[in-house]
């Protein structure tokens, strides 16, 4: 290695390092995420198509409780003023102003779910709701028939507790729509309905357990909110909360819970106020998505907004939710290119082009290892049993591959369709981009077996999955994945160890090996 | 240990090659020169350097269907890509006498000959898998004192050329196993020649020493190189033609014409190493100190025998 490509690759290693340090020491900004999981960020987007007139748009916003704690809270709309408004027990977003063509709301905020087990005060303790707040949630309504004719008798066949007990009344209740109506996801919304079929939606079910609740005197309200899951997009849910002496218990007859909601759900708001809905609009849509960190909450305020302006202003942390979880991969894409180099020009591996085992490791990195190494067998075997059929018709080089690209297709449909068989409907849900990157191994599969034998051509691509392999692990490693997004420097730091790695003259492994007989013949000497 | 024993050597390795000769010192706006086996035949036919004779080229799809009406008088030729890489895509052809083709003893139907071309076209055998041309060229026949060595295949002597000097040389010596192909990834024998003395003195098949032709039994070490002045002049002479400061240049010593300039390559593979049991940086080192700094005109300085002399010198004290 000369002088200058090692002190050009020091320098861009210390400057990329030194950087981190200053964000570790100075600012205290952690270097690991913590082991415990942290809060989620969460956006909602709101498009709406306005009717050229004054109106408004609204959202539920997720109130701060005893379980969920809200912070970094944030708002952009274009053209449209923004307050928030409080209506009984629940926060509403209110976006108002001139609504023409079509604005976009961003809505964002980060939350940390914190539920705990909420226990029935024994007798005489808790304060009992107030009369006004008992009547308003025993009362039947249009959505919540609690006076209906079935639902006395059915209160009726229940046998319920005596009125002393009311968690026991809550639970019986619990228990016969939990076990007893069965969840038709086409069925409809209708309690009554649901009661009758003994079968109905998530919403029927939900509906069903309140309006009997309040049928058998016991205050019941709905909640909405959102189950967040990784790498899923946020789902509404909709849950209920039934009182007893004056605490409000969580309890649902169709994600299996009472008295402690799980840790995925958030709550957005009460009642039979819509997620989201707008006046003055034709059309009027929304989205949420969410990703979680890994840090705890005052640790994120640490990387959201440090002490210094400058990183403050380069924190990454301060983007929209899409555009992060865009960067979180595209960061992670240099580790990934420092790897092949290093096994290309440290060890010697021959694979194919320069970057394709990253682009197989990024295709494969919503599935788990064994699942992505079974779909490259599989495509690729498909190749390889394709090719002999192939090169009979004599077909040109170009539709040649394009027959083989609908092979593909073909094949992976068919798995699609065997992955709902077996449950595993999200196997293929991003489906084309590793597509286009399976079609290019193929291709490259293909011509190196027209070129150099197929024995060649599939020892290279082995070599080019094992390579990817050992790329895998890293984009889907968490610790990875935090440190390039909180210090993006360490790119720097990367590009001086390719600097090193480029100035590498010295042997690769696999001139050892291939010398090896050079060596063994130990010393030198020439036969006559 | 490995290592050490490597460096002791001098053995070049992959990174030190294409950082310090193939990349740094070859021109890479003169690599079309020597990577396209036509430009590589002009150039030396300007120079009255031999080459195989161009028989007929198709650089499109409807020449290619012209090819058999065009080669039905040929005794033999060899179909192959210009710019064609480690001996991919080459086909050899015997006329069957009656307007017939044959392909190693059994006929191969004139469809055949047509749908290669095409694919050789098409760019299935290109460097980069960009569109080519098929070139179709006399076939060369091994000198009688070689024939022995190499049933079914024509071997080649692959010299490698540092500045204008040559420094290490090996036969190639095709096997049953590497399909006639004078490729040692292939199954090929290399055998390593001792420039100054013109004789083979060790060989390697897939890695490993051996002595003995695998197919004929006949002893591959100890050979003697016809005429082999001659192919290290026609490499260096070559080689000077392209501006290229470290190349691999294939001679054929051909029955009838005697050395024949067969293809030059920019990126030389280091096997030749194994063939020959030594290292090619004391070799190179050895040059560099000879001619000094990179940049000057030493080329014109000597003629092409001289440089011959000097490169045999430079051998025989670093084998020393």
């Amino acid at each position: 290695m000369s002088r200058s490509v090692f002190v050009t690759g020091l320098l861009l290693v210390a400057a990329g390092l030194g950087l981190l340090a200053v964000k570790v020491g100075v600012y205290g900004i952690p270097l690991v995420p913590t082991e415990t999981p942290g809060p989620w960020q969460v956006e909602l987007r709101i498009h709406v198509r306005g009717e050229g007139g004054r109106g408004s748009v609204r959202a539920l916003l997720p109130p701060p409780s005893a379980t969920q704690s809200i912070f970094d809270e944030r708002s952009s709309s274009d053209r449209l003023s923004f307050s928030i408004r409080e209506q009984e027990e629940n926060r509403l977003g209110v976006w108002t102003g001139w609504l023409e063509d079509i604005h976009e709301i961003v809505y964002q905020f980060r939350i940390q779910s914190r539920p705990r087990e909420v226990a029935v005060p024994a007798p005489g303790e808790g304060e009992p709701l107030s009369r006004a707040l008992r009547l308003q949630f025993t009362r039947p309504t249009s959505a919540l028939p609690a006076s209906a004719a079935a639902v006395k008798e059915l209160l009726a066949q229940l046998d319920l507790p005596s009125q002393d007990d009311v968690a026991a009344r809550i639970r019986t209740i619990y228990a016969f729509v939990a076990h007893e109506i069965e969840r038709i996801p086409s069925a409809g919304d209708d309690a009554l309905l649901t009661l009758a079929h003994r079968g109905g939606s998530a919403e029927g079910k939900e509906r069903l357990l309140i309006t009997l609740l309040r049928g058998a005197g016991i205050p019941a309200r709905v909640v909405r909110g959102l189950e967040l899951r990784e790498g899923v997009t946020p789902e509404p849910r909709t849950w209920a909360e039934a009182s007893a002496r004056g605490v409000w218990i969580p309890l649902s007859a169709v994600h299996d819970f009472f008295g402690s909601r799980p840790e995925a759900f958030i709550e957005l708001g009460r009642g039979e106020q819509p997620l989201v809905e707008a006046t003055g609009v034709r059309v009027v849509g929304h989205r949420f998505m969410a990703i979680r960190e890994s840090l705890r909450p005052d640790e994120i305020a640490s990387l959201l907004a440090p002490d210094n302006p400058v990183l403050r202003k380069l924190s990454l942390y301060r983007l929209p939710v899409p555009s992060q979880a865009a960067l979180r991969v595209l960061l992670l894409l240099p580790l990934g290119a420092l790897t092949v180099a290093f096994f290309r020009n440290g060890i010697g591996i021959a694979t194919y082009g320069t970057f394709l085992p990253v682009l197989i490791a990024l295709a494969l990195r919503d599935y788990p290892l064994s699942m992505g190494l079974a779909l490259v067998a599989i495509v690729t075997g498909l190749a390889v049993f394709a090719r002999g059929g192939l090169e009979r018709l004599r077909l040109l080089m170009v539709p040649r591959l394009s027959i083989l690209l609908c092979l593909v297709v073909l094949v992976v449909t068919g798995l699609a369709l065997l992955g709902e068989d077996v449950e595993l409907p999200d196997l293929f849900a991003g489906v084309v981009f590793p597509i286009v990157i399976l079609t290019m191994l193929v291709e490259r599969l293909y011509i190196t077996s027209a070129e150099e034998g197929l024995r060649e051509a599939l020892i290279r691509a082995f070599w080019s999955v094992v390579v990817a392999a050992g790329i895998h692990p890293l984009l889907r490693s968490e610790i990875a994945g935090y440190l390039m997004f909180s210090f993006p420097e360490l790119v720097i730091a990367i590009v001086g160890l390719l600097v090193w790695i480029g100035g590498y003259t010295g042997y690769r492994v696999a001139d050892l090996v291939r010398f090896r007989a050079l060596v063994r013949d130990g010393s030198g000497a020439r036969p006559s | 240990m490995m290592w050490g024993a490597l460096q002791r050597k001098g053995v070049l390795g992959i990174n030190r090659r294409n950082a310090r000769y193939t990349l740094f010192s070859n021109d890479r706006s003169r690599y079309p020169l020597v990577d396209d086996k036509l430009a590589t035949k002009r150039l030396c036919s300007e120079a009255n350097i031999p080459v195989p004779r161009l028989l007929a080229r198709a650089g499109l799809h409807r020449e290619a269907r012209l090819l058999p009406e065009r080669l039905r008088r040929e005794a033999s030729f060899v179909l192959k890509p210009a710019r064609g890489a480690m001996g991919n895509g080459i086909l050899v052809i015997h006329g069957d006498g009656k307007g017939g083709f044959l392909r190693a003893g059994r006929p191969i139907p004139e469809e055949d000959l047509v749908y290669h071309a095409a694919g050789i076209i098409s760019g299935l055998y290109s460097l980069a898998g960009h569109q080519d041309a098929a070139l179709v060229e006399e076939r060369l026949e091994a000198h009688l004192e070689l024939a022995s060595l190499a049933p079914g295949g024509v071997p080649d002597v692959r010299v490698i050329v540092y500045r204008g000097l040559p420094v290490m040389a090996m036969i190639r010596l095709p096997t049953l196993r590497s399909g006639g192909r004078a490729n040692l990834h292939q199954g090929a024998i290399g055998a390593g020649i001792d420039l100054a003395r013109s004789r083979t003195s060790h060989a390697v098949l897939r890695h490993r020493p051996v002595s003995v032709h695998p197919d004929t039994g006949e002893s591959v070490v100890g050979v003697g190189i016809p005429e082999f002045e001659r192919v290290l002049e026609i490499a260096v002479h070559a080689t000077d033609r392209t501006g290229l400061s470290y190349v691999g240049a294939d001679v054929v010593v051909d029955a009838v014409r005697g050395p024949v300039i067969l293809e030059l390559n920019a990126r030389p593979g280091l096997v030749i190493q194994l063939a020959t049991r030594a290292g090619l940086r004391p070799r190179l080192d050895a040059v560099d100190r000879l001619l000094g700094r990179h940049d000057c005109d030493w080329q014109q300085a000597l003629p092409v025998q001289e440089r011959v002399v000097l490169g045999q010198q430079i051998a025989a004290e670093q084998a020393g």
